[in-house]
């Protein structure tokens, strides 16, 4: 074996990681090369060295760091629990807070008259009805939107995932959420709100607006979110400023590629 | 016996977000460790292992059952990276003092020689390139084997063995050239 060979086994040699008959070839070959036993020596010297930089492995996470994830899971949770239950139920986080307990007394109990309506005349929607309805509506914004501006990420997460619950969402929450997209400090609130854009696939604009937030995102992920999100409403009107994103040398490979690929998928359904 | 982290992953996949905890528990301090190394800030270290579990649940769906958990964790982990360097530009700078990512456990009466090794150690590996600095965080700090470290990096493990090596030599050149510039 030559000596090239030999020596990119010396860090796995010096981990204790070769095994026997590796080891075995590596020893032979040692005792007649001084060239690599100089150089098990120097690399063996640098390895002992790094041992001084190793950390010492702890028990479990950092007290305060789990505190912040079991948050953010029940956060998360309660997204969930948005999602797969009756719309109108909002996160147990925000009920607590008590800027929005009226508001949000006011809504169930706006939500419970238009069931209780609902149930008995299910086949017909009054003009009351559907005045309630509208109400619903209006205050689910409101909350989204409150939410939206909140100072914790969480929290504006939160605000994101329940935009998503209004059935018809207007032109507030379409600019809440782009205004997310771009200027969030957070990047899983420029995701999620990536997400939620998709209640908006209808809207040209929305489409174009979504092109000019890739060129502006820091975040190569966020990028091919906007990208995937694209291709998944279809936005064909937007394809020649992808095609343009696709060979634009300033944007990094992996978004360039997304392009490419949102191209041909986009081409592919035409 | 308790369950594997890809049996635990699979629960988390398929609904139960509340189990991430347990992987939460068995692996935020090593990932913690690994943003430590890769920006020399353990503050910063948490929040980016705080911001990789995020996404653990966010993209739940796309962990393959069955797929080595934390090669997984790591891949997030490298875009979580990815994203805060490229938000932040400029250079990332290994911590001045290296007591800060050993943590409390070193012992007090620590030599001088061993003193100067750490940090010429220290500041060889802050010189090295980015993809190099990493190499030797996964393979020397975190003891992941080739394989591990090939599913990490999507490569192949024959170049994951050359890599490491190269980096070594590089880490070794650089050490030496610090220790003569200190000894002149």
């Amino acid at each position: 074996m030559n000596c090239e060979r030999i020596r990119e086994q010396i860090p796995e040699a010096l981990a204790g990681r070769l095994d026997a008959a590796a080891r075995e070839t590596l020893v032979e070959h040692l005792e007649s090369c001084a060239g690599c036993r100089s150089e098990v020596a120097e690399l063996n010297a640098v390895w002992r060295a790094m041992e001084s930089l190793k950390s010492g492995k702890e028990e479990g996470p950092d007290p305060a760091a789990k505190a912040r994830f079991l948050d953010l899971l029940e956060a998360y949770k309660a997204g969930m629990g948005i999602a797969i239950e009756m719309p109108v139920r909002p996160a147990r986080s925000f009920m607590s807070r008590p800027a929005w307990q009226a508001a949000i007394a006011a809504g169930l109990l706006i939500a419970g008259i238009f069931a209780g309506r609902f149930a008995a005349q299910p086949r017909q929607e009054s003009p009351e009805v559907a005045q309630l309805k509208g109400q619903v509506e209006s205050l689910r914004q409101l909350v989204a939107l409150s939410m939206m501006q909140q100072q914790s990420p969480g929290a504006r997460l939160r605000g994101v995932s329940y935009s998503e619950q209004i059935s018809q969402p207007d032109s507030q929450v379409q600019q809440a959420l782009l205004y997310a997209v771009n200027h969030d400090t957070n990047v899983n609130v420029r995701l999620s709100a990536v997400d939620a854009l998709q209640k908006f696939a209808g809207n040209p604009e929305v489409a174009r607006a979504m092109v000019d937030a890739i060129s502006v995102q820091d975040s190569p992920l966020v990028q091919v979110a906007l990208i995937d999100m694209l291709v998944q409403i279809n936005a064909r009107s937007v394809t020649p400023a992808i095609a343009k994103l696709s060979k634009d040398l300033q944007v990094d490979e992996v978004v360039r590629q997304r392009a490419a690929w949102a191209l041909e998928r986009m081409g592919g359904t035409r | 016996m308790p369950l594997d982290d890809e049996a635990v992953m699979t629960e988390v996949r398929a609904g139960d977000v509340g189990r991430l905890e347990l992987l939460f528990d068995r692996h935020q301090p090593g990932l913690v460790r690994y943003f430590t190394y890769l920006t020399g800030n353990r503050a910063l270290g948490e929040d980016l292992a705080q911001d990789a579990f995020f996404r653990v649940l966010k993209y739940r769906h796309t962990y393959q059952p069955g797929a080595n958990f934390r090669a997984w964790l790591y891949q997030i982990g490298r875009n979580v990276y990815a994203d805060h360097v490229g938000r932040h530009k400029q250079e990332v700078a290994m911590p001045s003092e290296a007591a800060e990512i050993r943590g409390s456990e070193t012992p007090a009466d620590r030599e001088f020689q061993k003193k100067q090794e750490a940090l010429l150690v220290r500041q060889a590996l802050a010189a090295l390139p980015g993809e190099k600095r990493e190499l030797l965080i996964l393979s020397r700090f975190q003891e992941m084997k080739y394989e591990e470290i090939a599913t990490v990096l999507k490569c192949e493990v024959g170049t994951v063995k050359v890599r490491v090596y190269r980096a070594m030599r590089e880490l070794s050149d650089r050490f030496f050239a610090l220790s003569g510039e200190k000894a002149s």
